[in-house]
């Protein structure tokens, strides 16, 4: 723990070497200083002024590792550096940067959003084996976890400011004027007698000044941008279809590329003839990839077509065949034997429960689901003699070097990546398939670049799906209240699943497993989480929210049995039970926005549930009608606690966008299997929320809290169960499985 | 733009409006076999009607045979079958009156017009059907999703109800109307209709010439 | 065969069974226009043929009558069409990959409809798939941009 103490204090690390005429000049929180990236290929007058600053005569760069899958994460790390550099947001432009240790997450690391639960130390993490290695070799430069805001919020505001300082003295030494009498404003020095100097003027002189180390934060109350309505960078070019997502991005001389895989899920291919295929038009080759063939054509439609003219001998996939069997190895868990954690246990469940007449008990379930992002997966590989170049959207940009490595025998270093734009992801693009398959079939065309495009059925049906889980609760009341809770949630592991895939084992339980359950803000007498680790079966990853997507109605959904049981009001009785003071105050905001006042009767019906996840309290209250035509979910009321809100604009668009996405899963979304292959392959079978189910959603982001925290991810998993409690008071149908359609209509 | 598009709109919906000119003519190769009056007992045409009934029980003739609701319905494995029972089209699809979609999102935004007949351009499973003329509900008066044998059979040889058709008009309508054939050829691994054009047509002639009897509700 | 792309006439040489999308994505550079389904189910690929909304995953080439409409021919970053103004008003876009066919319909929906009420507007944007949820801006805008458009 000490060193990463120490490498925490020493957060503001410079390093400078000049190079070509521009400079670097870094921050960033690692023990030694990684190589600034942006020296690499700087040309003259150009300064790399920090690894996130690059400057040349045309005007600022802000570099935002953390990639933007739709969530406005450019936006948002663009403006806190542009909060210190002094320069506004439509006057910079905005790149991801290369793949580079300097670029890693560190709440990642902490947070440990899909490692670990928040209070496992670092150090614990840091001195296993697998991991250890995994953070320091691959530098973690990793987008999950609704971790951007937590790992950048300090690091790009100095990073920023550090920029700033140095413009300031390469001013100074230009000029004459002492630096302290400098400001600086819209991407300008401001000279006390009026003049200005912008910033692409100073690059030269800046890269050869050694950095400020020790430059304070400006105070909130001076913030320009921070927690004021921005305009997002990417917003114009969304607007109008000019953006280049990366299913978009063309390369000279670029051949079109699909794939078919064994249908069942990561079963091996036996053989393949291609022989009609091969006469379409178009098609230029079809080569085998590791489990099915790449299908390379002149045209992304004749390789779909080709696709379906290929016959093949599959074999069987690796896990049960029939989903019965599925969930009978979650039921199968329940035991001692797979005990993974059992990391909440207050009181005593045992002597409550004997001491009760009334014992109260409940399964729960949760599909698989797949990520389905509407841009499918993509990718763009050209394998030279002594380099790859990589055009693809993808979170996990590291991974990807190390793993092209090892298929062409290049060293990670001559892996060259280009982080795209992506059209959304949850979770999807953190997986690095369709680059390593790319990666397969451009070995076999050396010089070409292949542009690998999935269709969408191909997307779907081999996604790594959302875990699917089961939890069992027992519990009992007494006076009117919450006596005792006691829930059991079985689910393979993801972190295992995942981190598998990348060659990496990781010790020690999967805290995703009971994460959104064990840590819960509710002082119930007696309560047990324990997590029971299911063997793997169909490989699963990180879907929005992962742990918590589904533990956040297990837990949500076996407390609303006790508090009816109880005879009490839902929202009340979280309230009375409720023992963080952040937690207490979403459900205040929650009351008070949508007017709770018990029962609403005449058919409609309201519930409420709050999940904290990734550290964020997030309370919603759904109200519904039952209709003829169905339930028809009127209102959601969403507040959550962030510590700031950074732009109130993406902040609102970002949960309303979360409640959507887990009412709709929630409502109608599962991936089933049968003999291996997923029974949903479009978006007929896998709708999720439409139009004209929208409800109107009020949101409001609380302020209370001393951590700046993510968005992206802590509105989805209280949406399913205030949505089943909703239903439940407007039809008396208790729902303890998604998605709900299996047993009510939606209108 | 304006003016033309809408003119464009309101021209299609007058085509889809005027029964005869549904969609686009062509014969389908099938053959109004005639039976004179009486010489199929009423027992024979009441099996015939059965036959008849089938198919237009079937989903892939009734799911476009909806009522004032104007919604088409979704029937079939894929579509909610697991579910065991039959749902509304999804995407808030809603035809409205025109039965076309003109007051709200055209049919044919999706269920696009071919340039002529091609029996292989429904071959994409789950893709949206399509037919060398007007994807459109039929009729609100040939109400047939959810029907009654006695119901249907009732409409159909009510004259105020059946677009004021003769059996053997409605027996041409069959030959001629290009998305009744495309139930018989659905392509995708969709069902197809049961019995065939001919069958259905010969049924219709038959339960004619019996005096078209109508089953007891 | 000569088709007519956002005012201009283009000879494009391929299969008449292939969509309109890919001869616009893959023969012609259009990007704009998006593959997300290819079955009708998310409405990504839409554009206007003569005005109307079609999805051009399902519009074979060789039935293709009429003067096709994308994103990029409905207006510019440098001349904005109302509907990509209220869009940019209203920041509706999160990921963004669904929204050149979000407002191609939307803008046909006005083109026939200057002042539609929320079930008209369900109507038609219903069958326009948003997998990042941002309907409610959806919807806001489409108002936005009716009121823009009476206004001229």
């Amino acid at each position: 723990m000490g060193r990463l103490k120490t490498f925490t204090r020493r957060a503001f690390l410079i390093g400078s070497t000049a190079v070509a005429g521009g400079v670097a000049f870094g921050a960033y929180a690692v023990g030694k200083p990684h190589a600034n990236p942006l020296l690499d290929g700087l040309g003259d007058n150009e300064a790399a002024l920090t690894p996130y600053v690059r400057i040349d005569g045309d005007g600022v760069t802000l570099i935002t590792p953390r990639a933007d899958k739709g969530q406005g994460a450019y936006s948002v790390q663009a403006a806190l550096i542009a909060e210190e550099l002094d320069v506004e947001l439509d006057q910079i432009k905005v790149d991801p940067g290369p793949p580079a240790p300097a670029y890693w997450n560190r709440a990642f690391a902490e947070e440990g959003a899909a490692f670990m639960a928040p209070g496992d130390g670092i150090a614990n993490w840091m001195t296993h084996g697998a991991l250890s290695a995994a953070i320091k070799t691959m530098g973690m430069q990793v987008t999950g976890g609704s971790t951007t805001v937590p790992d950048g919020f300090v690091k790009l505001r100095q990073a920023g400011a550090a920029a700033r300082e140095t413009l300031k003295l390469a001013a100074a030494q230009k000029t004459g004027v002492a630096a302290g009498e400098l400001k600086t404003q819209a991407g300008q020095v401001m000279l006390p007698d009026g003049t200005s100097i912008p910033y692409s003027d100073l690059a030269t002189i800046a890269a050869d000044i050694e950095p400020p180390q020790d430059t304070a934060l400006r105070d909130p109350s001076e913030w320009r941008l921070i927690g004021k309505p921005m305009q997002r960078v990417d917003i114009v070019p969304k607007s109008t279809g000019t953006l280049n997502y990366g299913v978009d991005y063309k390369i000279d001389g670029m051949v079109h590329a699909t794939i078919v895989l064994n249908p069942a899920q990561i079963g091996p291919m036996n053989s393949f003839d291609a022989s009609e295929a091969l006469k379409m038009r178009g098609i230029k080759a079809v080569v085998p990839v590791t489990g099915g063939v790449g299908v390379v054509a002149n045209n992304t439609w004749r390789a779909f077509q080709a696709a379906r003219a290929i016959e093949f001998d599959w074999g069987p996939a690796p896990f049960p065949a029939a989903m019965e069997d599925h969930w009978q190895a979650l039921a199968e868990s329940f035991n001692d034997d797979a005990i993974d954690s059992r990391k909440r246990d207050d009181g005593n469940v045992e002597h409550a429960f004997a001491e009760t007449a009334g014992l109260i008990s409940a399964e729960f379930r949760a599909p698989y689901l797949a990520h389905a992002p509407l841009e499918p997966i993509s990718a763009i590989v050209r394998i030279d003699e002594d380099g790859a170049e990589i055009w693809t959207g993808t979170q996990i940009p590291r991974f990807i070097q190390n793993n092209v490595g090892k298929i062409t025998g290049l060293d990670p270093d001559q892996v060259k990546v280009h982080v795209l734009y992506m059209g959304g992801s949850f979770g999807h693009r953190l997986e690095d398939e369709v680059v390593k398959q790319a990666t397969e079939i451009a070995m076999q065309m050396k010089g070409t670049p292949v542009k690998l495009t999935y269709s969408r059925e191909e997307d779907m049906v081999h996604d790594f799906p959302r875990q699917i889980a089961m939890a069992r609760m027992r519990g009992s009341v007494r006076d009117g209240k919450v006596e005792a809770y006691d829930l059991g949630i079985s689910m393979p592991s993801v972190v295992a699943s995942q981190m598998a895939r990348q060659g990496l084992s990781v010790p020690g339980p999967d805290s995703m497993i009971v994460a959104g359950a064990w840590d819960q803000p509710f002082a119930i007498p007696n309560l047990r989480v324990t997590g029971y680790r299911a063997p793997e079966l169909a490989p699963i990853s990180s879907w929005r929210a992962v742990g918590a997507s589904s533990n956040g109605f297990f837990y949500n959904a076996g407390l609303d049995e006790l508090i009816h049981a109880a005879g009490a009001d839902p929202l009340e009785e979280r309230l009375r039970l409720c023992n963080i003071p952040e937690a207490r105050k979403a459900l205040e905001a929650v009351a008070e926005m949508s007017g709770w006042d018990g029962v609403l009767g005449d058919g409609r019906g309201r519930g409420v549930a709050l999940t904290q996840s990734f550290g964020v309290h997030c309370a919603e209250v759904i109200e519904v009608t039952n209709t003829d035509a169905g339930i028809k979910i009127d209102k959601a009321y969403v507040a959550a606690e962030v510590g700031t809100v950074i732009d109130p604009v993406n902040f609102d668009n970002l949960v309303k966008g979360g409640v959507i996405f887990g009412l709709g899963h929630a409502m109608n979304c599962e991936i089933t299997y049968t003999d291996g292959i997923a029974d949903q392959d479009n978006f007929h079978v896998f709708e999720g929320m439409r139009m004209h189910q929208c409800p109107v959603i009020e949101v409001r982001g609380l302020e209370n809290g001393s951590r700046t925290l993510g968005i992206g991810e802590p509105p989805v998993p209280p949406a399913a169960p205030a949505l089943a409690a909703a239903i439940f008071a407007a039809t008396g149908i208790r729902l303890r499985e998604m998605p709900f359609h299996k047993f009510v209509d939606f209108a | 733009m304006k003016t033309t598009t809408i003119a464009a709109i309101l021209s299609a919906a007058l085509f889809a409006l005027s029964p005869s000119a549904a969609t686009a003519e062509t014969g389908s190769g099938g053959v109004v076999n005639e039976f004179a009056d009486g010489s199929v007992t009423r027992e024979e045409g009441l099996t015939n009607w059965q036959t008849y009934y089938e198919v237009a029980s079937h989903p892939r003739c009734s799911n476009c045979h909806v009522g004032a609701s104007n919604q088409p319905m979704w029937t079939g494995p894929s579509y909610g079958a697991s579910l065991g029972k039959a749902r509304p089209h999804g995407m808030n699809v809603n035809a409205g009156e025109s039965r076309i979609g003109v007051e709200t999102l055209m049919c044919s935004t999706c269920h696009t017009t071919l340039s002529g007949p091609d029996p292989d351009a429904n071959a994409e499973p789950h893709a949206a059907p399509r037919v060398a003329g007007a994807w459109q509900l039929a009729p609100v008066e040939a109400e047939w999703f959810g029907k009654s044998s006695s119901y249907v059979c009732n409409q159909l040889r009510d004259p105020e109800r059946n677009g004021d058709r003769s059996i053997r008009e409605v027996a041409e309508h069959l030959d001629h109307d290009v998305i009744l054939h495309w139930a018989w050829n659905p392509g995708g691994g969709r069902e197809p209709a049961p019995h065939s054009l001919q069958m259905a047509m010969d049924a219709l002639m038959k339960w004619a010439a019996a005096g078209t009897p109508c089953p007891a509700e | 065969m000569k088709i007519s792309v956002n005012g201009q006439t283009r000879d494009v040489d391929v299969e008449p069974d292939m969509p309109l999308l890919w001869v616009l994505r893959d023969e012609l550079g259009i990007t704009g226009v998006k593959y997300g389904c290819g079955i009708a189910q998310c409405g990504a690929c839409t554009v206007h043929v003569d005005g109307l909304a079609v999805r051009s995953c399902q519009l074979r080439v060789g039935d293709l009558d009429g003067e096709v409409t994308t994103i990029e021919g409905l207006g510019t970053p440098d001349a904005l069409h109302a509907v990509q103004a209220a869009w940019i008003e209203h920041q509706v876009a999160q990921c963004g990959y669904c929204q050149s066919g979000q407002i191609m319909a939307a803008a046909a929906l006005l083109d026939t409809n200057d002042n539609p009420s929320d079930d008209d507007i369900d109507a038609v944007m219903s069958a326009n798939l948003c997998r990042c949820g941002t309907y409610p801006r959806i919807r806001e805008a489409i108002k936005s941009a009716a009121t823009s458009l009476r206004s001229v």
